[in-house]
């Protein structure tokens, strides 16, 4: 995709602000006239040339710098990319008049479970409520006209300032609720909000209003808005699912007010790991108490402020098993693919470990095997794990070559991984049961091999060092492939270091020695076998976790 | 991105790889509209390989569905994700086209 785009490096970000700017960075300011979140953390602005073919590449780094918001992949893939590239198309065509010289300015910031992107032109502006249906019949057969239309439907919320030469969208994860006005006493909210800074926790407040959930705190951070597009009649497309309450908990506050706080997002097609939204609970009652008697709620708040030490490693230990089930779940299935026979699991050491696998189906008949080991365990191990998964699909299920989707995630996490100085051993091969290469990338990764019909094993060479030691660019090798008779192995030094204390044999002898013995068998088979084997070995509870791919494509 | 284009038949197939949008919309418009002039007169857009749409896509499809039916000719959509089939729902375009569900549908009679 990159070669497409000659423009690519003159869209790059102009800066990652993390907490500020670098030093001597030159502020910039779109001519609009206002100062973008310049140092507000998290932000990254691109300057987009007045070049309809530069929009693609800025729409795909954009998506890049989206990962830190973990949202619904699909969504980001296709309701982000095309909210977005009707904004960048708008600002240049409509705002800057085709006009080459004229700039747009797009600033994007993702925390987790929102991404705001505003995106700001040159020109004098337009009416956003002067676009006619594009729906109605009249309308119908023309070919302009969608646009704005199409942000509104895709995006969970589009503001245009009133000049109309900046718009702003937002897309959520797609547990939230869209944010409404909403009226509660000033004494409540203040609460809420002490609450949330004392407690730290990365949370939203929402309360039920009209069997929609609506969102209390934060208040709307977005203070350029003038206008706010009207939410949709029907709710649709703001499902606020939950996760049907299996992973709520109450945090009392004193004087009949609690704040409940869960877990978002169905792990199934969303990696969340995190603490995110609070409803308030009876939220009427609550208000008439409070406004009533803020005095008492300042009482109640103080007494509370030694139970929240409690409440805190509550919380942490809850999150630590609400991880260990989204980890689990976060594992996707293995796809059925025809003429692929795949099986995968993973044995977390701790309630969660830093190993992951995924199988992936590409175009073509292809498929992707991905293995990963991050180092450590626990939280933030998992943290590490999920931001991989999810940037690395992204990139994989675009077909891109081994070595450019870890360049990819290398770009997506590698300032996460400096600052937890944590690295991963990542290993992502493409194979076809039609070609007799497998191509790879493995950045250090010590476990990998194609095990041979005759038994005989080769091993998938590292090309590079472990993510967060070495960096970009990756290299690429390939291996032979026999899509008849041979079989994939990969897995992690948890599995081969628990055989290594039990036999005199090293631990990876042992486990080539019982996939070569068991290879004509059904992958699922042939795992059963290896981590039966790991059953018997002592300490039966794993020091490491143990993760084993197992492919055959016949 | 690109467009492949091929014959099935009396049928000209153009596979949208990538994006169809404001940036490369152009290219597919000459492509389509040259087969237009060298008498072709049953078209396919097959969306198989297609990751999204955006408006001036769904605006070129519009104008070139308008400039292949005065001729006498067709054009069929095939093999759309749900997501690019829901964009078409939103904006009623689906009542505009002829959309099938696979590349053989719309390459058949």
């Amino acid at each position: 995709m990159d070669e497409s785009h000659p423009n690519r490096a003159s869209v790059a970000p102009l800066r990652v602000s993390k907490g500020g700017l670098p030093q001597g960075t030159p502020p910039v300011s779109p001519a609009g006239g206002r100062s973008p979140a310049a140092g507000e953390p998290g932000v990254v602005v691109f300057e987009v040339p007045g070049d309809l073919a530069a929009i693609e590449g800025v729409v795909d780094h954009a998506v890049e710098h989206c990962v830190p918001a973990r949202l619904d992949r699909r969504r980001l893939l296709f309701n982000f990319r095309v909210g977005l590239t009707e904004a960048i198309s708008n600002a240049i065509l409509y705002g800057n008049s085709a006009d080459p010289e004229k700039r747009v300015l797009v600033e994007l910031r993702a925390v987790p479970g929102e991404v705001l992107v505003r995106v700001s032109d040159e020109g004098s502006g337009f009416d956003p409520e002067a676009v006619p249906d594009p729906r109605l019949p009249e309308n119908l057969t023309l070919p302009d006209g969608r646009g704005v239309f199409l942000m509104r439907e895709l995006m969970d919320e589009v503001r245009f300032n009133r000049s109309g030469n900046t718009v702003t969208l937002i897309l959520r994860d797609s547990t939230s609720a869209p944010s409404a006005d909403v009226e509660l006493p000033e004494a409540v909210t203040a609460t809420l909000e002490d609450f949330r800074e004392q407690l730290g926790l990365s949370m939203a407040v929402w309360k039920v209003a009209g069997g929609r959930r609506v969102r209390v705190l934060p208040l709307d951070e977005v203070d350029e808005a003038d206008s706010v597009s009207d939410p949709p009649a029907d709710g649709a497309g703001h499902d606020p699912r939950g996760v049907g309450g299996q992973h709520r908990f109450r945090i009392p506050l004193g004087v009949g007010l609690a704040v409940e706080v869960e877990v978002a997002g169905h792990a199934a097609d969303s990696p969340l790991v995190r603490v995110l939204a609070a409803s308030v609970e009876r939220a009427a009652a609550l208000a008439r108490d409070a406004s009533r008697n803020r005095a008492a709620l300042d009482a109640a708040l103080h007494a509370n402020r030694h139970i929240r030490l409690d409440m805190a490693r509550e919380r942490l230990s809850r999150e630590m098993e609400l991880a260990h089930d989204l980890q689990m779940k976060l594992l996707p299935p293995i796809p059925r693919l025809p003429h692929v026979d795949a099986a995968a699991r993973v044995q977390p050491a701790k309630s969660v470990g830093g190993d992951f696998y995924q199988v992936i189906q590409l175009s073509g008949g292809r498929v992707g095997v991905m293995i990963g080991d991050v180092s450590g365990h626990g939280f933030p191990a998992a943290l590490i794990m999920a931001l991989v998964m999810s940037a690395a699909a992204i990139y994989a299920e675009q077909g891109a070559a081994p070595a450019k989707v870890l360049e990819h995630v290398d770009r997506a996490i590698g300032e996460e991984l400096e600052s937890t100085e944590m690295y991963l051993s990542l290993c992502y091969c493409v194979l076809s049961p039609a070609y007799p290469d497998i191509a790879y990338t493995n950045a250090g990764h010590p476990h990998a091999f194609v095990i041979g019909g005759d038994g005989g094993h080769c091993r998938l060479r590292a090309t590079d060092p472990p993510m967060g030691i070495g960096a970009a660019p990756y290299g690429q090798s390939q291996v032979r492939w026999n899509p008849s008779e041979d079989l994939l192995l990969l897995f992690t030094d948890g599995l081969s270091d628990t055989l290594a204390h039990t036999r005199r044999s090293s631990g990876e002898q042992l486990v080539l020695d019982t996939v070569a013995a068991n290879r004509r068998r059904p992958s699922g088979e042939i795992l059963r076998r290896l981590f039966e084997l790991c059953g018997q070995a002592t300490p039966s509870i794993p020091s490491d976790d143990r993760t084993a791919v197992v492919l055959a494509t016949r | 991105m690109s467009f492949n284009m091929r014959r099935l038949g009396q049928v000209t197939v153009v596979e949208v790889v990538g994006q169809l949008i404001v940036g490369n919309r152009q290219e597919l418009k000459r492509m389509i509209l040259a087969e237009v002039e060298a008498g072709t007169r049953r078209f396919v857009v097959d969306f198989a390989m297609t990751g999204y749409i955006d408006s001036s896509g769904l605006g070129i499809l519009v104008s070139l569905s308008k400039e292949i039916r005065e001729v006498g000719g067709h054009l069929r959509l095939a093999s759309l994700s749900e997501d690019l089939r829901t964009l078409f729902e939103l904006t009623k375009l689906d009542t505009l086209f002829d959309i099938c569900g696979t590349l053989e549908e719309a390459v058949s009679e």
